[in-house]
């Protein structure tokens, strides 16, 4: 670190970085929603399905965020778990619209609480419980309530509905997520 | 998102996705199918429903876990299939729903195209009749009686009409006649069964023409565009299921399971059957797997073949079959076939090996495995009561060859490596073959020797005392000796024992008979006190070994009895070697 960055850090210029996964089954709008999240002149248009896996960057008032956009398809979710160890934080993005896939996305995050790279980190979760402008979707009560998230003891977790379209809350659960990891880091 | 009963293992294998027991869904394997219907990249399922049989026929379209559309058919499904009828973009899939000798075409799910089967040859005479009848010049009655003649010399069988007409009462025959004297005489088939086969290209998003199995024993193909019949095939029985792979304009394979028990072979170069495979009992169920083809029996057994009709295999289920599919998943290059049983299971066969077992609240009638929704993996079943239950294969099953497959452990189908017969090995069996009776004449008498000796010398030991058990019943004594030291000095210790039941032994002595230039013992002959019958007494003795060269020698203990010449008891003990030097 140079000797401007330090003198940033203790100025309080410099934010503070933090390493965040975003997981979920393809299609629930991980990208959309880290899209949502990054500067407006950063933002893409057309939003495409993952192929492995993204790095994003995004800022909050006092925390700078490296997010691994990850692929939710089939073939590529036996990448995730390579990045639990950096992650610091985790994004879990649920399409509250598709109960058919609710088992499987239940799978997945039972998978990754179990896994020896997190089952005994006190890792902030984040759940966005996404797509709650379709008509069929499943309020975020009933998303937790399906994937049993009242089970998750040593890990502090929240869910937020959202509308990654049109940003809806969003905003609610960044905010959440950097409480969590300014509390635990002093 | 309820779960149904599970066995132990399975959980492990399939999530249970969706159940809903009251669907009110009445159908089997072959009107159900998935596809991309709004093309959209997430597959819908399509079904055409039964209702009760005579009404409330339905073509249902689910997303997801709900029913998203309804519309009524006008009679009951025989087959239902999704295929790519043109290159029109966007690639949206038609439904083609086959019931009595039509074809009806949904497109976008509006009706589109209705395909007529084409009709039989109709009998001349039959035809004569009805032309008499329509001129008035013949009565109901005379035509009646015209048309049983007809129907019991001709080899053209009668139509639909005629044949009700022989099965009405005198009283309606005059108004049946009138209403249908003006029409022309048809005779029309009905479609079994439905299958797709690409045109052109092996592309899965590739134009697909339709292949129709009638009762009239053909098979129809048709233009996918222009519904047209492509290509005629017959066979000698009316076909019941059927499966086809291959490109029409290339090659092509069509497997027909037909009524008369026998599963026919159709390939593109002739319009009859290549090859046929004769069962013993009705097929109930045709799955293609690769190049095999499995068949379910109605004799409650799995038959593997070959594309040409060769046996493979044969498995045994616990229950009648109640329907069969295919369980393909590419992605991860497992191929298997899913089998529907009557006893509320779905067994999951890869060849022969039972591989999983999945336990449903009801009997299945209908199985779709495949894309549904986004999940690759996606299992449908509908059941007997109207019930609908999907589940989704884990991303991280596997099926274990072995597991719950009932047969033999795998060891014994391991092989032993069994060497070669020798020359020697052969030579020695085939003489032993010539002389069998020879040699086990010689064995007999070289055996009766033996026993001659035995007893000889058994005999000779009992008189001369010379055993280490007394041969007197007076006084029955047993003795052993042990020998223990490694030179020169060693300790000789003799175990004896009184077998008698209550009466005790006096007077007894012990003598050694030794070689005094070998040995030298303390005490070479010594009373033995009372003997109480049962317990074992030890008597010790010390030897020394008094050679230096190294041999070894016999020493005879005798047990004697005051007053008789013969010992009772004499034991030989062949002493050791001597390891070490005396000290002189
Ligand atoms: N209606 C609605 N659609 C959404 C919402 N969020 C995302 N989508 C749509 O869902 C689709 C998938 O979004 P992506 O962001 O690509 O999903 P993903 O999770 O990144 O998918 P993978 O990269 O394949 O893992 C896109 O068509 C989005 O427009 C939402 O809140 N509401
Ligand atoms: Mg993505």
């Amino acid at each position: 670190m140079g000797l401007f960055d330090k003198l940033a850090g203790w100025l309080g210029l410099k934010k503070k970085e933090v390493n965040v996964l975003c997981l979920g089954l393809d299609n629930s709008g991980k990208t959309t929603i880290i899209n949502q999240l990054k500067p407006s002149n950063a933002q893409t248009q057309d939003i495409v399905p993952t192929i492995g896996f993204n790095i994003e960057k995004f800022k909050t008032s006092s925390l700078s965020f490296t997010v691994f956009d990850m692929s939710g398809q089939g073939r590529y979710r036996n990448l995730w778990e390579h990045y639990y160890k950096e992650g610091q934080a985790i994004i879990f993005v649920i399409d509250s619209a598709d109960k058919l896939r609710m088992v499987v996305a239940k799978e997945e995050l039972d998978t990754l609480l179990n896994h020896p790279d997190v089952k005994h980190r006190r890792i902030p979760i984040l759940f966005f419980a996404n797509k709650m402008d379709v008509r069929e979707a499943l309020s975020s009560v009933k998303v937790s309530q399906l994937l049993c998230l009242e089970n998750i003891k040593d890990k502090p977790w929240h869910i937020c509905a959202s509308d990654a379209l049109r940003g809806e809350g969003l905003q609610e659960g960044v905010d959440w997520l950097q409480d969590q990891i300014r509390t635990l880091r002093t | 998102m309820s779960s149904s009963a599970d066995v132990s293992g399975e959980a492990s294998k399939w999530l249970d996705a969706h159940y809903d027991p009251v669907a009110n869904l009445y159908t089997f394997t072959s009107c159900v199918d998935l596809a991309d219907l709004g093309g959209d990249g997430e597959n819908k399922l399509v079904i055409g429903d039964l209702g009760d049989g005579s009404c409330g026929m339905k073509l249902k379209v689910y997303r997801g876990t709900a029913l998203v559309s309804e519309s009524t058919l006008l009679d009951l499904p025989t087959g239902l299939v999704s295929f790519l009828m043109d290159l029109h973009e966007p690639r949206i899939p038609a439904v083609a729903v086959a019931s009595g000798p039509f074809i009806y075409v949904y497109k976008n799910l509006r009706p589109y195209f209705k395909f007529t089967l084409p009709g039989l040859e109709v009998n001349a005479l039959e035809q004569d009749v009805w032309r008499q009848a329509r001129e008035g010049q013949i009565d109901p009655l005379a035509l009646k009686e015209l048309l049983e003649g007809v129907r019991d010399t001709a080899d053209v069988p009668l139509s639909a009409r005629s044949l009700r007409y022989l099965a009405l009462e005198r009283e309606d025959m005059q108004e049946f006649v009138s209403l249908h004297k003006a029409q022309p005489v048809r005779r029309q088939t009905v479609i079994t069964c439905i299958g797709t086969l690409r045109k052109s290209t092996a592309d899965e998003d590739g134009v697909s023409c339709l292949v129709i199995g009638a009762e009239s024993s053909d098979v129809y193909i048709l233009d996918p565009e222009a519904f047209t019949i492509l290509s005629k095939l017959s066979l000698p029985s009316a076909p019941t299921m059927m499966d086809v792979t291959g490109q029409f304009d290339v090659e092509f394979r069509i497997t027909v399971a037909c009524r008369n028990g026998n599963i026919y072979i159709l390939r593109r170069e002739s319009t009859k059957p290549k090859y046929c495979i004769e069962l013993s009992s009705h097929p109930v169920g045709l799955v293609r797997v690769g190049k095999n083809v499995v068949v379910g029996c109605a004799e409650e057994q799995l038959q593997g073949f070959t594309q040409k009709g060769k046996k493979l295999w044969t498995a045994s289920l616990p229950a009648p079959i109640t329907t069969m599919a295919a369980m393909d998943l590419p992605t991860r290059g497992f191929q298997a076939v899913l089998v529907g049983l009557a006893n509320c299971e779905v067994h999951l066969y890869r060849e022969k090996n039972l591989v999983s077992v999945i336990k449903t609240p009801d009997v299945v009638t209908g199985l779709r495995f495949g894309r549904y929704g986004r999940e690759d993996g996606a299992l449908v079943m509908t059941t007997k009561g109207g019930g609908l239950a999907v589940k989704i294969l884990k991303r991280t099953a596997t099926f274990d060859e072995r597991d719950g497959a009932p047969g033999p452990p795998p060891a014994q189908s391991v092989r032993l490596n069994v060497p070669k017969k020798t020359k020697l090995y052969v030579d020695q069996t085939l003489r032993e073959r010539e002389h069998a009776a020879a040699m086990h004449r010689a064995f007999q008498m070289d055996l009766s020797r033996v026993r001659l000796a035995a007893a000889k010398a058994y005999v000779k030991a009992l008189e001369a005392g010379l055993t280490p058990v007394s041969a007197r019943p007076s006084v029955p004594l047993k003795m052993n000796a042990v020998v223990q030291g490694l030179g020169p000095a060693f300790k000789l210790t003799l175990n004896v024992q009184n077998t008698a039941a209550c009466r005790p032994i006096l007077n007894l002595t012990v003598s050694f008979l030794y070689d005094v230039g070998l040995y030298s013992m303390r005490t070479p002959y010594f009373r033995i006190p009372l003997l109480v019958p049962g317990p074992v007494y030890p008597f010790e003795t010390l030897v020394e070994c008094t050679s230096d060269k190294g041999i070894s020698d016999v020493i005879k203990v005798f047990v004697l009895h005051d007053g008789k010449t013969a010992p009772l008891l004499t034991a030989h003990i062949n002493m050791p070697v001597s390891e070490g030097l005396a000290l002189t």
